[in-house]
């Protein structure tokens, strides 16, 4: 009886621990710990993610590159052509124009705000402080029926139309495994500027020790998104430095058109 | 080892009670709803009621527009497009305010709308959000109903005074003006008056934020009357920061006052001005003082000015000149000489509520109407509205049975219309059509012809409107020999029979039938209300400004419903709280109404639903908020009204309106509530709120299309909001909600043949209404959301052949994964550019739906059947599927030669005879130079191959003999290039190569 009594205490106290006495840090820290410790995600130098993108049954694959300096890349697959967009160097940000296939650099806005995501690899909470962002617990909230804790991250100032604005997300990490299932954004400039984009994140699957989200689903809050399937996950890949780069002279490589 | 075992039986016990005490018969909806999603449709063409306009003091791109029903709502762009910022809190907004200290993120919003007519809604407190609008917290005021103004002190945000108008429908003590000096942590209570008094307007002097001005009023609504002024209404100043008040009636007329505006000019804060409602009509205007506050002189009483005061009364002073100033009105007016001579702003809605200034440019204006919110880039002199406010105020909606199915439906000083629920590329101000003018309440389609009917405020109008011929004619009863004066509701009630086309009800005191389409009418009872004479002077409502609009008509007939199974049991209620039923069509009524327990006296009958399930039963929504009595009262009976039970819990927030009851399952209920919807899963025993993309919005009435199962709600303040086939939850039940999976059942899915043009050149301000979507749906329920390991969704044929890839949903509850019934995409050659990816659509049939989740795989089955409307016989079918495979096929086919193609090349090179024959073949098959744009090369094989697949599989018809005598030419050329790469390949050393085989190939 007195076990049992004990039992009870521990069960009640455990359950009153998980529920009330949870910070924002304490959330974070379990969050790193239960996707493979900060120590094994601070030795990432890079990943590659190979994805098919997926809209009501018509797929696209593509690779994402991400390098702890800032570099970064999709590589789109459309039949057999590989077709680079948002590529950042670490300076140059650019596109492929998908009419003449040829690059174009995207606005030194874009790019200087580009700039500030290098911080968030390979995990925008992994030692957050050092990076000046700040987390706050918001309280819990309901996301795909499931309870949540809100935590709100406000990582370094960006440039939205030459003035700098507050850069926060919103996460929402499951209570019972605090992972992450979802993140908002508000959308800060552009026709859709006020309103909340949502991506939610499942298919938790482990790389190496490492836990990876392998399915995502990226749209309006409340609205229909598409989503990304990732059916690989190469660690520290072999990428040449050189595919980052703008190809500045592509235009003159150029056969001119017969036409 | 004992002791562990004791444990775990204790811990199984345990979990098993937590397991039972939640598993009776109560199901919590909210975490059951899922990817079930409402769509808002609007329309926004005429927009809805604004109360308050607010701007950023530094930023002239930001402008908030604070709305009588739906929300608040933000411009980024100087008010050419909003966004709502305010959706998931009470929709019925007082005041916004900007925090000058810190505009880009504190923003305060005060609920409960200000201009007080008969149809408003309730505010619920005082919010404030510290991030620009992303998040909100509240700050108490929860009985506050109505907020007027808030001013925060522009040198210290910790600062903040409050306008509390309060209850409009009864006695309260929270009203006047409060103050805190915690950034809202704790609020006293500055000036207050008394329990009918409360504070109407509140002014800052710019210039020192100890002087403030407030004007009280004296004000009351019941049912069936108004009352504006008294003895209690004053302007008062305070020069301590609220600490001590005096009033400030030197100049002013003498007797009783009522509603009072108060307005400091921010250029000369010596220069106020006020706007009197007071007895005598010469002393009633705007008045002036140049000496802040001490003395007052009247200036002008035209009709813009003294126009119905409870409803227009804010002066907006021109920032930087005090002699120019806008009154709201009718019309609004504008002076350019202190006050003395007005003229009318520029057309636009009538009924203008508040009007800013841009804070640089003075020509710059922006005005909060009944019909949106308008700008103006001269000064007020041309209007233009903005497109994308979708805060139409609906009373009532119906739907037809068309396809796509209509939504009719009468609006606030809006009149009436009908729009479709899916138009190509979305829907669009223009698929809507007005059907009738003045405020509108009901419209009804006939049930068998093309013949809508409905009315205006008080059926002073009721109109059946031939469609096809374009015919209108007024039907509404007259008076009739031997019968009182007809008392109508200002929403009259109509309703139409299921059991006799033709016939048509309305009701005033009495139940009218018509049996002719309201040619010829008849009274078919007694005076079915209470007919208290008390209740009937209408001609001494309005207070100090008589107000007899028709509005306040009471002891009349409010709803009226027939029974689905019996033409001659109909149901009557009434806004002063009878339910009387007739079983012999009218011969001998019963109230049944005299005794519910529970409910107060003469509550409003606000709806009746005869239930399809049960000839006894019916459901009763008692509204009593013109009572004061904001409790929801929603009753069943099983015994044609012998008996009512209550089926409310607490669970569900605000006063109700409407009740749809499923027209499948009996326990399936929903609800519109002041503050959204809720849903019943349990016929009543819970309710859960449905938020997913359903604003807290006062719904008004809701109706559910039968053919497609769309509930279709009739917002208050967001227009119609749409949520697309609710039957998952017919199936929900307790032993349902306890599978890992459940798949939910669905109807064959129509594969559309039919489509249109969308041309939406000039539209990209515009508000479009969301499309249902058409693709098929695979619904199921999640036990608990899918966040470890692998998830996968698979469409296979019977013969488990994969023929697309999914993206399954991973949510708690109901998931919807959408399927555009096409097979997965043709693998296709490469060339320098690309060409148009052709999917062609399955054939009709029946598919597996396998979902893979972790190691367990769960089956389903949907069908897809063809668009009868396309007028194709099977055997077409079967052409156009012979034919889009064989393209496809041959698709396929190239692209492998291609690769093979480029494979060789790269082992061979081309510097030599065999791989410049090879070069020279593959330019013949696909383009090689070029691009995607005006750039582009020749079109080859692959792009004309490509041109006849797309037409052919893209129509909706099978092919025609000109598309197989294209197809013939390709044939050949495609066989002829076949023969020649096979002679090539001979020749190479492929042998040596690593080339893939034709299948390695497709599922690379």
């Amino acid at each position: 009886m007195k076990h049992l009594k004990l039992f009870l205490f521990t069960l009640i106290a455990g359950f009153g621990l998980t529920i009330n006495a949870q910070t924002a840090d304490e959330i974070i820290e379990t969050y790193l710990e239960n996707i493979g410790g900060a120590e094994s995600w601070n030795k990432l130098d890079g990943i590659k993610l190979s994805v098919k993108i997926n809209q009501g049954g018509m797929e696209i694959p593509a690779e994402i590159v991400r390098l702890k300096e800032g570099k970064q890349m999709v590589v789109i697959d459309i039949q057999g052509q590989k077709v680079k967009q948002n590529v950042f160097d670490g300076e140059v940000l650019w596109n492929t124009n998908m009419m003449t296939q040829k690059a174009e650099k995207g606005t030194q806005e874009a790019a200087e705000n580009m700039k500030l995501e290098k911080a968030n690899f390979p995990d925008p909470f992994l030692n957050y402080k050092d990076k000046g962002y700040s987390i706050e617990l918001m309280g819990k909230e309901e996301i795909d029926g499931t309870n949540t804790f809100k935590i709100k991250l406000t990582k370094s100032p960006m440039l939205v139309d030459g003035k700098k604005e507050d850069n926060i997300s919103y996460y929402f990490f499951d209570t019972e495994n605090f992972v992450p299932i979802a993140m908002q954004n508000e959308i800060k400039s552009g026709p859709m500027k006020g309103k909340m984009s949502q991506i939610t994140f499942s298919d938790y699957q482990e790389v190496d020790g490492l836990y990876f989200a392998f399915s995502m689903t990226q749209g309006l809050k409340d609205q229909p998104g598409f989503s990304m399937s990732v059916d690989g996950v190469e660690l520290n890949p072999d990428v040449d430095v050189k595919a980052f780069e703008y190809p500045e002279d592509e235009a003159s490589e150029e056969p001119k058109d017969k036409n | 080892m004992k002791k562990i075992t004791i444990q775990l039986v204790f811990f199984l016990c345990l979990v098993a009670f937590s397991v039972q005490a939640q598993d009776d018969s109560k199901i919590n909806g909210e975490a059951i709803f899922g990817d079930l999603t409402a769509r808002h449709i609007g329309p926004a063409l005429m927009s809805g009621r604004i109360n308050d306009m607010e701007t950023h003091p530094t930023n002239p791109r930001i402008i908030y527009a604070g709305t009588a029903g739906g929300g608040v709502w933000k411009s980024n762009d100087t008010g050419t497009t909003f966004n709502p910022i305010f959706d998931d809190y009470c929709q019925s907004i007082g005041a916004v305010a900007v925090d000058p200290n810190n505009p880009d993120k504190v923003i305060w919003v005060g609920t409960g709308e200000t201009w007080t007519r008969n149809s408003v809604s309730i505010g619920d407190g005082l919010y404030k959000s510290e991030d620009g609008g992303a998040n909100w917290k509240k700050y108490g005021f929860e009985k506050s109903e109505r907020i007027a103004n808030i001013i925060v002190n522009p040198k210290n945000s910790n600062e903040v005074y409050v306008a509390v108008l309060g209850a409009l429908w009864g006695d309260s003590e929270e009203r006047g003006i409060y103050k805190t000096t915690d950034a809202g942590a704790t609020w006293s209570k500055i000036l207050y008056t008394d329990e009918r008094t409360g504070c109407a307007d509140l002014a800052m002097d710019p210039s020192n934020p100890n002087i403030l001005y407030a004007s009280m009023w004296e004000f009351r609504r019941t049912g069936w009357s108004f009352e504006s002024g008294g003895n209690k209404s004053a302007l008062y100043k305070s020069t301590d920061g609220g600490i001590t008040w005096n009033k400030i009636h030197n100049g002013f007329p003498e007797g009783q006052l009522g509603r009072l505006a108060i307005a400091v000019a921010p250029s000369n804060p010596n220069v106020l001005y006020t706007v009197i409602e007071a007895e005598k009509d010469e002393r009633k205007g705007l008045y002036r003082s140049d000496d802040a506050g001490e003395s007052w002189v009247q200036l002008n009483n035209d009709f813009g000015l003294t126009v119905r005061p409870f409803y227009f009364s804010r002066i907006t002073i021109d920032p930087k000149d005090e002699n120019v100033i806008i009154k709201g009105g009718l019309t609004g007016s504008i002076s350019r000489d202190g006050g003395k001579t007005f003229k009318p702003l520029g057309n636009m809605h009538s009924d203008i509520h508040d009007v800013v200034f841009d804070i640089n440019d003075s020509d710059r204006i922006y005005a909060g109407t009944d019909g949106g919110v308008y700008r103006s880039w001269n000064g007020g002199t041309t209007m233009e509205i903005v497109e994308n406010l979708p805060l139409s105020q609906f009373y009532h909606i119906s739907v037809d049975n068309d396809e796509p199915y209509n939504v009719y439906g009468g609006l606030q000083d809006n009149g009436s219309w009908y729009g479709p629920s899916r138009s190509t590329g979305g829907i669009n101000a223009r698929d809507w059509n007005s059907i009738g003018g003045g405020d509108g309440f009901r419209v009804l389609r006939h049930p068998t012809k093309n013949i809508i009917y409905s009315e205006s405020q008080g059926a002073g109008n009721v109109w059946r409107y031939d469609v096809d011929n374009e015919l209108i004619k007024t039907i509404q009863p007259l008076p009739m020999k031997g019968h009182a004066k007809l008392r109508f509701n200002w929403n009259a009630p109509m309703a139409i029979s299921k059991h006799q086309p033709d016939r048509f009800y309305m009701g005033s005191q009495f139940l009218h039938k018509s049996e002719d389409m309201g040619n010829t009418w008849e009274i078919i009872s007694p005076d079915l209300t209470t007919n208290n004479p008390e209740k009937q002077q209408q001609e001494a409502s309005g207070g100090l400004s008589m107000d007899n609009s028709g509005a306040e008509n009471h002891t009349t007939i409010f709803t009226i419903v027939e029974s689905p199974f019996d033409e001659n049991i109909i149901w009557v209620g009434t806004d002063d709280g009878n339910i009387q039923i007739t079983k012999d069509g009218g011969e001998n009524w019963t109230n049944t109404s005299l005794d519910i327990p529970g409910l107060p006296k003469h509550t409003w009958v606000y709806h009746i639903e005869a239930s399809v399930h049960d000839k006894a039963t019916a459901y009763a929504v008692f509204d009593g908020h013109t009572m004061n009595d904001m409790t929801p009262y929603v009753y069943r009976t099983t015994d044609f009204g012998k008996t009512w039970t209550s089926i409310t819990t607490s669970e569900i927030t605000g006063f109700a309106r409407n009740i749809q009851e499923d027209y499948v399952n009996p326990n399936l209920l929903f609800l519109g509530t002041e503050f959204g919807l809720y849903i019943t899963l349990d016929g009543g025993k819970s309710w859960s709120k449905f938020t997913n993309n359903v604003p807290s919005v006062a719904i008004h009435f809701i109706d559910l299309q039968k053919r497609t199962n769309d509930l279709v709600l009739g917002t208050h303040g967001r227009g119609v909001i749409i949520i697309d086939d609710i039957s998952p939850l017919r199936e929900i039940s307790p032993e349902v909600i306890s599978k890992k999976v459940h798949f939910f059942e669905s109807k064959p899915t129509v594969m559309v043949d039919q489509s249109g043009f969308s041309g939406n050149f000039g539209a990209e301000t515009q508000f479009v209404g969301r499309n249902p979507s058409r693709v098929a749906q695979i619904k199921y329920l999640l036990k608990k959301r899918h966040t470890f390991g692998k998830m996968t969704m698979e469409i296979q044929d019977m013969d488990g052949n994969k023929v697309s890839t999914l993206s399954p949903g991973k949510s708690k509850g109901i998931n919807i994964v959408n399927w555009n019934y096409r097979i997965k995409q043709p693998k296709i050659a490469k060339g320098k550019t690309t060409t148009g990816a052709v999917s062609p659509r399955a054939p009709a049939g029946t598919y597996k739906v396998v979902l893979t989740k972790g190691k367990e795989t769960y089956e389903h089955s949907i069908e897809l059947v063809y668009d009868a409307n396309a007028g194709l016989t099977d055997g077409d079918r079967a052409d156009k599927q012979d034919v889009t495979m064989k393209l496809y096929d041959m698709t396929q086919e190239l692209a492998y030669i291609v690769y093979q193609i480029d494979a060789i090349l790269e082992n061979t090179g081309t510097d030599n005879k065999l791989g410049k024959k090879m070069l020279a073949l593959k330019e013949t098959l696909v383009i090689t130079t070029g691009d995607n744009y005006v750039g582009s090369a020749e079109p080859q094989l692959r792009e004309l191959m490509t041109q006849v697949f797309a037409k052919i599989a893209y129509s909706y018809d099978s092919p025609s003999p000109n598309e197989m005598d294209n197809l013939s030419i390709i044939e050949e050329r495609f066989s002829k290039a076949k023969k020649d790469f096979e002679k090539l390949k001979s020749k190479a050393k492929t042998k040596s190569m690593e080339l893939q085989s034709f299948e390695d190939f497709l599922n690379d």
